[in-house]
């Protein structure tokens, strides 16, 4: 075995390695003693096979256990790779939402997050998003990661990025607790900052979570003021269903450029939306593979459905950086054949349609 | 109304068990007996082979191909279903999420498009922004409404198809269904006098009035839209909601999963006749866009069960139709037996499915008889599926048909039963079930199953005395009181938590043209201001 720091693992966004050599390498680095991080160093003495010379495919991957769960406790030095040496180039600590019980940690270091950066920016360009722009943030910041990406994307694809600060934590608590209208007057909080920035500023791209997008679709008055000055509207943290996408692009904000992502803290980044989709194809997500992939599978067997058929996501994050492999998400998704080889592209990510309870039984209605 | 009627409501005997329908009640003549042999079940007949294409599609990137798909249809049984696309202010909208809706027996029957909140949000919208029509202009239209919705091909269907879907997928008995159709018929050609009635006494219906030149109380709207959670247990139920249209509210109804036939007809009718797209929407939608129909609009019409009422109980811009548990009461000075036609078709008048049908009835003395004797008569209901000319019993899929069966028999734990005691969901063999009829005797009138109110002929027959008073008939949408004693009747009539008092032989689901079925819906909708001009 070569030395565990394989060049590799070092490659730009735009050179595809051949995946399984990649994700060799990585497990080199990962399980080396002199490199891997010591949460995986301890982590690999409980493991029934040795990553090592056991992973040798994508599909190996789903031999790993799912220890998602134990980012909650674990120190954040332990989870950097010791090949990063003593003096690593951390841009910071990051959690999960936190809405089932402790937040979950992740550490985002210099060279994971300009890489992500800068496909993501490609992707943008794709989608005919306008470069030098100022940009608009009503996105979680704080101890979330999307902030981050956020501001190294505004200073990068853009010129300056604008934020607001959007606490999803509190808003969960809100409609957790029933306090819908509290929820909605939090939403309205963020409107009106939102348009001191709007009405004062050139701003040209929006980023935006779908919820928050559907307040201020309600507002007739802003929605003037985003046609007006703002060029593309990018989305994101939750779902939007195909049909609200349609009336975005055809109805309310005909001539914004408009791409989603589909992210998560876990797998330090987000999935970009493919572009040139029109209205009718389902909404794909492309992650940046090999370092990010998803399956798709049968949530009881968590074998793989079919391509076109829908099943609970999988992610998987493997990169110098960080190991998070075989981290089963509650989305439900389409599966998409990858435009960048391993592991799948996923659509229409959505809960599942209930339409109305069926076994209600006192009463006529 | 006869039981007889219950037992053989077949062509030309009239529209049976309904509110608003008994002889004498109605004012439109009775629809002609339909041609024998209509309503016959032949395969080939079955609802969803003889759904047309959509019609009236507005030119949609997707219409063509729907319109392709449902073109190829009408040939037998393995058609695709129907296409039930929410109504919007720019016309149709071919949503991309669906749900599939399934006649009784689970074969699919139609997909319903479900609408995001972004759609609904911008319909109340724009029913907001659309003027009213002038008052006479609405009447009008409605009316034509009326007429289109029980004569006309709309969307595809003609009256007998819309019917038979109803009697599938609701598990309407289709006798039931045929005749709400001339109900609703008649109720909308008379939606002004509704309306009328609802005035209060030298209210001016409008300031043009010369009564406003010496000063005069003015009728006038709230708010200006209105929402509506449908019901699905009843095709009936959606008679109420359109006074709202005539009062010029613009209004959006979100159909219930179980039945949206009805109003999808009903609103293609009102905006053919003249309501347009901008002032009258149908908007099918999961749970949580519900909630967002509610926020946007500003008064709301909400039927639902008891955790639905507690969940608007505090919302002052909703109006609830929640659980009905209607009564009867039976004193000790009047014989049941001269009225026992009359509390049979009162729990088993079209289907038993009706928040007006009893749930309880109270007698004072031996309560046993008059069980035996209703168990006696429900017995000899058919059970029959839904489509069959001679049903008049509800049906559902076997599967929440015994569920049903499963909550009543735990419910009436401790209680004597004189009819389904060892069950009420009779399997007709397809996947559906039909609830046959229950009875059930209490110890006493307080006894909590006297709240129990199922879909289906089910009834409670407790003892009452005189020491019980009206409390156990408090919480009640109608008290039938077969009894002479003028004293109860103030009490009952006096009772704010009684919606209706029906004295005598009049069944609980009784209901007069312009009179209230649970106040007006005016009273929540209008308020009387001060006019004066010179």
């Amino acid at each position: 075995m070569s030395s565990p720091d394989n060049p590799i693992l070092d490659l730009p966004y735009d050179v595809q390695p051949d995946p399984d050599e990649f994700l060799r390498a990585a497990m080199e680095w990962h399980f080396n003693p002199e490199t891997g991080s010591p949460f995986w160093l301890r982590r690999a003495e409980t493991l029934d096979f040795d990553p090592r010379t056991d992973i040798r495919t994508h599909a190996d991957l789903a031999r790993f256990p799912n220890v998602t769960g134990e980012l909650r406790y674990v120190r954040a030095e332990d989870l950097v790779p010791r090949g990063y040496g003593t003096r690593p180039d951390v841009v910071g600590v990051f959690e999960s939402g936190g809405t089932t019980g402790a937040p979950k940690r992740v550490v985002l270091t210099r060279d994971w997050l300009d890489r992500m950066v800068a496909w993501s920016n490609a992707n943008l360009d794709a989608h005919g998003f306008p470069r030098g722009a100022n940009w608009l943030g009503l996105v979680p910041t704080g101890p979330h990661i999307v902030g981050e990406f956020f501001r190294r994307s505004a200073d990068t694809h853009g010129s300056r990025g604008f934020t607001i600060d959007l606490d999803p934590r509190w808003v969960k608590k809100l409609i957790a607790a029933g306090r819908g209208a509290d929820a909605g007057a939090y939403a309205e909080h963020l409107l009106e900052q939102a348009e001191f920035v709007l009405s004062t500023q050139d701003i040209g791209v929006l980023t935006i979570t779908p919820s928050v997008l559907e307040r201020l679709a309600g507002r007739e008055d802003l929605v003037e003021l985003v046609n007006k000055k703002v060029k593309a509207i990018r989305w994101g943290g939750t779902q939007l269903d195909p049909d609200s996408r349609h009336l975005y692009r055809t109805e309310i904000f005909p001539d914004i450029a408009f791409c989603g992502n589909y992210g998560s803290t876990m797998i330090l980044g987000f999935a970009g939306e493919r572009a040139g989709l029109s209205d009718d194809d389902p909404c794909v997500f492309d992650p940046l593979s090999p370092y990010v992939t998803f399956s798709v599978v049968d949530p009881a067997t968590r074998e793989p459905v079919a391509y076109g058929e829908r099943g609970q996501v999988v992610v998987s994050h493997v990169s110098k950086s960080f190991l998070l492999p075989n981290n089963l998400e509650r989305d439900l998704a389409t599966r998409i054949p990858s435009d960048r080889g391993a592991g799948d592209a996923v659509a229409d990510i959505a809960p599942v349609a209930t339409f109305e309870n069926e076994t209600v039984i006192e009463g006529v209605y | 109304m006869a039981v007889a009627d219950l037992l053989n409501p077949g062509p030309g005997r009239g529209p049976g068990a309904l509110p608003g329908t008994r002889p004498g009640t109605q004012a439109e003549p009775r629809p002609e007996a339909r041609p024998a042999g209509q309503g016959d079940a032949r395969p080939e007949d079955r609802p969803e082979a003889r759904l047309g294409p959509v019609t009236g599609s507005r030119p949609q990137a997707r219409s063509a191909a729907g319109a392709a798909r449902r073109s190829a249809a009408g040939a037998g049984p393995d058609d695709e279903p129907l296409l039930v696309d929410a109504l919007g202010p720019q016309g149709r909208f071919r949503a991309r999420r669906r749900t599939t809706v399934t006649d009784v027996s689970g074969a699919p029957v139609a997909e319903i498009g479900l609408v995001p909140s972004l759609f609904v949000d911008r319909t109340v919208k724009a029913l907001r922004r659309a003027t009213p029509m002038g008052l006479d202009e609405r009447i009008a239209a409605i009316r034509h409404a009326a007429e289109l919705f029980a004569t006309a091909e709309l969307a595809g269907q003609d009256p007998a198809a819309y019917e038979r879907t109803v009697a599938r997928v609701g598990g309407v008995p289709l006798s039931v269904v045929r005749a709400t159709t001339q109900n609703i018929r008649a109720r909308l050609g008379r939606v002004h006098d509704s309306l009328a009635q609802a005035r209060p006494a030298g209210v001016a219906e409008d300031w043009r009035s010369p009564l406003t030149r010496t000063g005069s109380a003015v009728w006038t709207r709230r708010a200006e839209t209105f929402a509506v959670l449908a019901a699905g247990n009843h095709p009936g139920t959606h008679s109420l909601w359109p006074e709202a249209l005539a009062l010029g509210y613009r209004v959006a109804v979100r159909p219930s999963r179980r039945e949206p036939f009805t109003p999808y007809r009903l609103i293609t009718a009102l905006r053919e006749a003249g309501f347009g797209e901008d002032r009258i929407a149908f908007l099918p939608t999961d749970h949580a866009e519900a909630d967002t129909l509610l926020r946007a609009a500003d008064r709301s019409l909400v039927y639902g069960g008891e955790d639905v009422v507690r969940k608007y109980a505090d919302n002052p811009r909703v109006l609830l139709q929640g659980p009905g548990r209607s009564k009867i009461l039976i004193t000790a000075d009047t014989d049941w037996r001269d009225h026992l036609d009359t509390i049979t078709a009162s729990v088993a008048g079209h289907g038993g499915t009706g928040c007006v049908n009893t749930t309880t009835v109270l007698v004072e003395g031996d309560p046993a008889p008059l069980a035996e004797a209703l168990a006696q008569r429900l017995a000899a209901l058919p059970a029959l599926p839904p489509e069959d000319e001679a049903a008049v019993l509800p049906v559902q899929s076997a599967d929440t048909a015994r569920a049903i069966e499963a909550h009543l028999l735990t419910r009436a734990a401790g209680t004597r039963a004189w009819l389904g005691g060892d069950g009420i969901a009779r399997d007709l063999g397809d996947g559906s079930a039909v609830l046959t009829p229950a009875v059930h005797q209490l110890e006493r009138a307080d006894a909590p199953q006297a709240g129990v109110e199922l879909p289906f002929p089910c009834v409670w027959v407790a003892p009452w005395s005189r020491a019980d008073g009206i409390a156990p008939l408090r919480g009640s949408l109608v008290v039938g009181a077969l009894t002479t004693d003028r004293h109860l009747l103030d009490e009952l009539i006096a009772e704010p938590s009684i919606g209706n008092v029906h004295a005598g032989d009049h069944p609980t689901y009784w209901m007069g043209p312009g009179l209230p079925h649970d106040g007006y819906l005016a009273e929540f909708l209008m308020r009387s201001k001060t006019v004066i001009r010179d």
